[in-house]
């Protein structure tokens, strides 16, 4: 029988901090790294292309341009936040989310996607006639050529940050943030579509209904596909914290083209049957779901073993109890169950922010690579005052 | 009890470079995912709209070719144009026939479109005016002179006003069935001959509604 001494935990965190990248700082900035100017040019072609479109628009639908963009910045906003939600373990930088995003709101979209689009669309009425390219055109264009265009970002993304870009579920977590920046410009370009429907009067009347419909529809789209997308891609290349599985990688990029050529050809699968359409539309947003659920728990739990590595040193030190790190290294039901067993009602409360403050503490050791700094001695602090219910010192 | 170190091990930023990775200065591990991206922007933004541009369209109309739009307007596009958009009646593709049509025979150039719309003819061809003008910004083709009257095969009246621009000339009609809006436009070159300017008034005459009672 081997005993595990508090040494060799102290070891196993830092391991797991060097392996995971938690905690590491991003720079942006990187003039010797060839993926730097890459993407600062790519991002920046298709951040001009854009501002052109609504430059040149403006005049005219300045109405639908202005509901457009307020619409899905909040849209945005609240995806950032949920993302923010689920990720409670080792968590990427901010920074490198706001990268992805501008890649696939602009790069992806305008200098990749939108060219080779209307390069098949064209070339599907060619060949097999403008009828068929109508009812499947989309669906055997876009599910290539926008997954890749997006997921390619990831490949920048981790020749920019190979130190913070470790696991699938950071593949699976940038990619939710690269689709989100594709959704976010592709539905403000097709609100305005939709504004010049009725001849340019009537823009807020003609463009409202595309705005709610990508909204609700945006949920089991590009986000998703892309989160799933780019996991594979993790899987495909293998890194430091994530060894290669090809086969797993090939299907989970294999999942969202298929998802996305399912979504794109509805309408001619239903063949103009309005509740056939409707039917479909559910069943495919609750398949997608699922899977992007089932995803997210495979991915999901190489952190939290990166967050029990790096927190059992705490939990032997007596910071943290057994219960408080199984917990904060489980999922949503452990840490539910956790809370309800404590009674009374305050107790759970109080549970609820033990179990924040030790996120706190993790994020602090991460920041620190496992060292002992003033930061990380006050965050353990901050485990004990409120496990002990004494108050904040004042403001 | 062992205790963790009081202050956090050194790492370089990214901005370091080992000396042995080092490539004219930049990082050559960098080099291969930023051509592999590149490699897809070329293939996406020049090898497939190359290849596009090098395949002709040989959908050419035949007479008694009938294009039909959304909103169950139809007009009968001359023979031996080319369709690059647009459907024939009777294919309705999944949803809805598309909203857009246009035909082309060497510069010329013929679209109809279709969309909701509440006001008459002469309305239409305000907002028309109003949202061309928003977009052109007093560039490319402009509306010019004063609308006059068109009337269609099947008794429909209209708008129409001609449209200039470089090296362009046309016209802009417009028609309203019911709240379905109707916009044709025609371009093609200054010199275009008097064949032309019947052929695309033959279009034009031919938009219909079937069902619609004349107004």
């Amino acid at each position: 029988m081997t005993t595990t001494t508090l040494a060799d935990l102290d070891r196993a965190r830092d391991f797991a901090l060097d392996l995971s990248g938690w905690g590491r700082r991003f720079s942006f900035y990187q003039p010797r790294n060839c993926a730097f100017w890459g993407y600062l040019a790519l991002v920046g072609i298709g951040a001009l292309v854009f501002a052109a479109t609504l430059a040149q628009e403006y005049d005219a639908y300045g109405q639908a341009i202005g509901l457009a963009v307020t619409s899905f910045t909040i849209y945005a906003a609240l995806f950032w936040w949920f993302a923010q939600h689920i990720d409670h373990y080792a968590k990427l930088p901010a920074k490198l989310m706001v990268v992805a995003f501008l890649w696939g709101g602009f790069a992806a979209t305008g200098v990749m996607a939108a060219n080779a689009n209307d390069a098949i669309l064209a070339l599907y009425s060619k060949t097999f006639g403008q009828v068929w390219a109508l009812n499947w055109g989309a669906g055997l264009a876009a599910p290539f050529t926008e997954e890749i265009a997006k997921g390619s970002g990831l490949l920048l993304l981790i020749a920019l940050a190979p130190r913070q870009v470790r696991t699938a579920f950071d593949g699976f977590i940038l990619g939710a943030f690269i689709g989100l920046g594709f959704q976010i410009i592709e539905d403000i370009s097709y609100a305005l579509t939709s504004a010049g429907t009725q001849f340019g009067a009537n823009q807020i009347g003609a463009s409202i209904g595309t705005i709610l419909l990508r909204m609700v529809s945006g949920v089991a789209a590009h986000i998703l596909y892309s989160a799933i997308f780019c996991a594979g891609v993790v899987y495909l290349l293998g890194r430091p914290a994530e060894p290669r599985k090809v086969w797993r990688g090939l299907l989970l990029v294999a999942i969202p083209m298929l998802l996305h050529g399912t979504w794109d050809s509805l309408d001619a699968v239903a063949g103009g049957n309005a509740l056939m359409l409707i039917g479909l539309l559910i069943a495919v947003i609750v398949i997608a779901l699922f899977i992007v659920a089932r995803v997210y728990r495979l991915t999901v739990q190489r952190e939290r073993d990166f967050v029990r590595d790096v927190m059992a040193p705490e939990q032997a030190r007596n910071v943290i109890t057994a219960a408080e790190l199984d917990a904060i290294a489980g999922n949503r039901k452990a840490r539910k169950a956790y809370r309800k067993a404590s009674r009374p009602r305050v107790e759970r409360k109080r549970a609820r922010y033990v179990l924040n403050a030790a996120y706190s503490l993790a994020a602090e050791l991460a920041a620190a690579r496992g060292a002992d700094t003033d930061r990380v001695r006050f965050a353990r602090a901050e485990v004990g005052r409120i496990r002990a219910g004494v108050p904040p010192p004042p403001r | 009890m062992s205790a963790p170190a009081s202050a956090p091990r050194f790492e370089p930023d990214e901005r370091w470079v080992p000396a042995d990775q080092r490539l004219f200065g930049v990082d050559r591990r960098t080099i291969g995912p930023t051509l592999v991206v590149f490699a897809l922007v070329f293939v996406m933004s020049v090898v497939l709209p190359v290849i596009n541009a090098t395949v002709p369209y040989d959908d050419m109309v035949k007479a008694g070719d009938v294009l039909e739009l959304d909103g169950n307007v139809t007009f009968v596009p001359e023979a031996d144009w080319g369709i690059t958009s647009g459907v024939r009646a009777g294919h309705l593709p999944s949803g809805a026939y598309p909203s857009t049509a246009t035909v082309e025979q060497g510069a010329l150039k013929f679209t109809v479109r279709t969309g909701t719309f509440h006001g008459d003819a002469n309305q239409l061809l305000d907002q028309i005016e109003k949202t061309s003008e928003a977009l052109n910004r007093g560039r490319g083709v402009h509306l010019t002179g004063a609308p006059s009257s068109i009337v269609t095969d099947q008794g429909k009246r209209g708008a129409t006003v001609p449209v200039t621009g470089p090296h362009t000339t046309g016209v802009i009609a417009a028609f309203v069935f019911g709240d379905r809006g109707v916009e044709a436009v025609a371009t093609g070159p200054s010199d275009a001959g008097s064949q032309s300017t019947a052929a695309v008034l033959r279009m034009i005459r031919s938009i219909s509604q079937p069902g619609q009672d004349k107004q």
